[in-house]
């Protein structure tokens, strides 16, 4: 996808091999930082390299990761999807409701995937057909999704759930917890639509110059529509399995989840003006974001500091994606 | 000597844009600065103007060494420069747009608005421009926002502003508008260095001349002294068969028919037809509604009335993904905002318009989309490095060879090519003439707008004239420049309707 500069350099000079392996260094930096923060992890407190640690830190980032992968997207066409927190709860609360009145455990999920889904269809309409900007109207639907959550429930949550339910956020398979195989289906998924699918194609092309997208005959507004619908789609399957670890259909779930996903997206290299991201990095980006958190609480920092702490990590992230763009940004 | 560069080099990471940039210019003197895209021109004016600075060489300044690390500093010792895309904000007013951080600095950031607006206004009374100091910056046409420009210098008291191909977006009477700008900067005794690609510019403005080639200045001589064909020799560093050879072709069938094509306040009864194999040029001055009638034909912008024909078909285009369809391409006048994905590598634009033939049920055929890259590439003569270079990083010229390759891979027939050679240089644009030859030779219709009249008299078979949104002439692809300006700034010559 994007291809380092100075491979087409005319006549490499003699300083250029060491600048470019100071340029693969820093492609790689946010890789090697994740690994460098495992390993300082696994030296400085003896729990964290338990079984029991390991995969309470999947299970903690899958929501937030399956998230992100849809606002991978949403951002790579130039958007932005705010609502995403409370399409978590709406979904998780309309499932749970269909498994309390008596509906199968699959379909309860169906619905809480297809809620999400309509929700971000709905937002992906709004924003091609009114041309309003996508902060604005997910900023909007915000509050239309939570307030009508929170209407349906009538702020109560869902407890009369099937017991195997919890399997969904808490069961392990082969030994490994289920959420991750989800989370590895949905990543290897959005993966190969983003880079091996006409869908994938125009999601670049609508980020990268809507203009010339709309010129060269691209339906860019079905495209980004379908965007919005399956960011939707999986925070949809993300709010059941929030819902399935709490064993409650919450219908104040997932308040502020948007920007931790977001965050994710970012560190991960997404660009928020569109055209850049992968899922790769947004994986990378939600795990740094979960080991930071569990690490903090391993060895005993306040909550306080860890959000210190984490937004500081952004910051920090997106300050060295840049210089390294800069850097490669000839004339 | 006013400013003196002496051998500044400057790198952007691995790639050399400049080894050897010299440039002198003198007070009361008009440097033109010409070279192909690619030759250092830009890197060594923002090396002037502070906008990067040099890795070597010597700069001096009235004689003695400067180092500017920002604008702001080449601004206080009175260099300006007035650029091809407009740096100005647009929503403020011309007046708030010439004191735009250089402000007046009274307690608590407080800035006399009034009096800011009277001495704009004096300013612009004694130049006698054509600008108000209230106006917003959004509703002036490009010309208006270089002048804007060119008051900040003046306002600011620089002793040399530089010009970045200023007549590039600009019409005939703006053109002779910033021509004489310069003139009155240069009796101020003012240095002045301008950029051109407009070669038949030079003489009526230069003083000297400098050319740029691959990072390196080969030439710097008094303007009188050298011929257009010597400045393209030392510009290309080849002799260059200039002469293109437009071939001489029966046209064939008739592939779009527009009738009474209306839109209301921009264009008012259009009629004409294209045949295949057939280059008709549309001449016309800014505003005339030229590149309107091409967005509209697009399907950009809804028409009012009207009928269009493609290949014999009454068609009804509400869209570009329409227009694409019926095998229209519109190559427009600004390739970076409508035309390429810049930050996308060169396969994926060539690809853009036609992803399904790269693609089977909606999975990419990376195999197929690199070998039409790399024939599109090969075939246009496209100077990149890889399929996988982003468009963003190639020059003018190859820029468009890219937008047309979109088109060819699209396979259209008609194609509506909207000021095709604008920012391109010299050997780029016969390159792109002959492209337009071999897709007439192919069987394509091509209509090509622009307001370089000797481009239209070379390439076109005949000419239609705009003005006021009508088409007020049909010329045959020998006639003059004369009989174009007639039609196109008096009154009708000939309504002939086809």
């Amino acid at each position: 996808m994007s291809q380092p500069a100075i491979e087409h350099a005319q006549a490499p000079p003699a300083s250029a091999k060491t600048g470019r392996e100071l340029f693969v260094l820093q492609r790689l930096l946010p890789f090697l930082s994740l690994i460098i923060l495992f390993v300082a992890l696994a030296i400085a407190s003896p729990h964290f390299l338990t079984s029991t640690n390991l995969s309470s830190v999947v299970r903690q980032t899958a929501v937030i990761n399956i998230m992100a992968l849809g606002m991978t997207m949403i951002i790579i066409t130039g958007g932005i999807d705010l609502s995403v927190g409370a399409i978590l709860a709406m979904g998780g609360l309309l499932g749970t409701m269909a498994m309390e009145k008596g509906l199968s455990i699959p379909a309860g999920v169906l619905i809480g995937i297809l809620t999400g889904l309509a929700c971000g269809f709905a937002n992906g309409i709004m924003i091609t057909s009114l041309r309003i900007e996508p902060f604005i109207v997910t900023l909007g639907t915000l509050g239309i999704f939570r307030g009508t959550t929170l209407i349906i429930s009538n702020g109560l949550p869902v407890h009369r759930i099937p017991q195997q339910f919890s399997f969904l956020g808490e069961g392990n398979l082969l030994g490994v917890p289920f959420v991750l195989w989800i989370l590895v289906v949905c990543a290897i998924v959005t993966h190969v639509i983003l880079e091996h699918t006409r869908l994938g194609r125009y999601t670049f092309a609508i980020g990268s110059n809507r203009e010339a997208a709309v010129y060269a005959g691209i339906p860019v507004k079905f495209h980004t529509t379908a965007v919005y619908a399956i960011g939707g789609m999986l925070t949809g399957l993300a709010g059941m399995i929030e819902a399935s670890r709490l064993m409650t259909g919450q219908p104040t779930a997932g308040q502020g989840y948007e920007l931790q996903a977001i965050a994710a997206v970012v560190i991960g290299g997404g660009s928020l003006h569109g055209g850049e991201g992968s899922v790769i990095g947004t994986l990378i980006g939600a795990f740094i974001m979960g080991l930071l958190s569990n690490g903090s609480d391993l060895l005993g920092v306040s909550p306080y500091v860890q959000q210190a702490i984490i937004g500081a990590v952004i910051i920090l992230a997106v300050t060295l994606d840049e210089l390294r763009k800069r850097r490669t940004k000839a004339a | 000597m006013l400013l003196e560069l002496n051998h500044i080099e400057k790198r952007y990471g691995g790639v050399a844009a400049l080894t050897d940039g010299n440039l002198a210019v003198d007070r009361g003197e008009v440097h033109v600065l010409v070279g192909e895209n690619g030759a250092g021109k830009s890197t060594l004016m923002k090396i002037i103007a502070g906008i990067v600075e040099r890795d070597a060489g010597q700069m001096l300044w009235l004689g003695s060494e400067v180092h500017l690390k920002t604008p702001s500093e080449a601004g206080a010792i009175g260099i300006s420069m007035v650029h091809q895309e407009s740096l100005l904000a647009p929503h403020l007013t011309v007046a708030e747009n010439l004191y735009l951080g250089r402000e007046e600095r009274l307690p608590f950031g407080w800035v006399r608005r009034r009096r800011m607006f009277e001495s704009a206004s004096r300013l612009i009374a004694e130049h006698q421009f054509p600008l108000r100091a209230e106006w917003r910056v959004e509703k002036l046409t490009p010309a208006g926002k270089q002048l804007v420009e060119i008051c900040r210098a003046i306002l600011h008291g620089s002793s040399l502003v530089i010009f970045d191909e200023p007549t590039s977006s600009l019409s005939g009477s703006e053109t002779a508008e910033v021509f004489r700008i310069v003139k009155t900067l240069r009796e101020r005794k003012m240095g002045v260095i301008y950029i051109t690609h407009r070669l038949n510019e030079l003489q009526s403005i230069g003083d000297r001349i400098t050319i740029l080639r691959d990072g390196r200045t080969v030439h710097t001589a008094p303007l009188a002294a050298l011929t257009s064909e010597r400045i393209i020799h030392h510009m290309v560093g080849r002799e260059v068969s200039a002469i293109y050879q437009r071939d001489a072709l029966p046209p064939g069938d008739e592939l779009l028919r527009v009738e009474h094509l209306t839109r209301v306040g921009e264009l008012r009864d259009i009629s004409f037809s294209l045949r295949a194999g057939e280059i008709v040029g549309m001449a016309g001055l800014m505003g005339a509604g030229r590149t309107e009638l091409c967005r509209a034909l697009f399907g950009v912008d809804p028409i009012d009335s009207g009928k269009v024909w493609v290949c014999g078909r009454e068609v009804q285009i509400a869209s570009p993904k329409e227009a694409v369809k019926a095998g229209i391409a519109l190559v427009t006048e600004d390739r970076q905002i409508t035309g390429l994905a810049l930050r996308l590598p060169i396969a994926h634009n060539v690809t853009l318009a036609n992803v399904p033939a790269i693609s089977r049920f909606g999975f990419l055929d990376a195999g197929a989309q690199n070998t039409a890259a790399l024939d599109f590439i090969g075939r246009l003569r496209i100077r990149a490095g890889s399929t996988r270079q982003l468009a963003g990083r190639l020059s003018g010229g190859n820029q468009q060879k890219v937008v047309i390759a979109k088109w060819l891979f699209r396979q259209a027939r008609i194609f509506l090519f909207d000021e095709p050679t604008r920012g391109i240089d010299v050997g780029a644009k016969v390159e792109v003439f002959n492209l337009m030859n071999e897709l007439a030779r192919e069987g394509a219709a091509i209509l090509m707008v622009s307001s370089e009249m000797p481009e239209l008299l070379q390439v076109a078979d005949r000419i239609l004239v705009m003005r006021e949104g009508c088409i007020t002439g049909e010329l045959p692809g020998r006639t003059t420049q004369e009989e174009i300006m007639r039609c196109a700034a008096l009154e009708t010559v000939t309504e002939k309707h086809l």
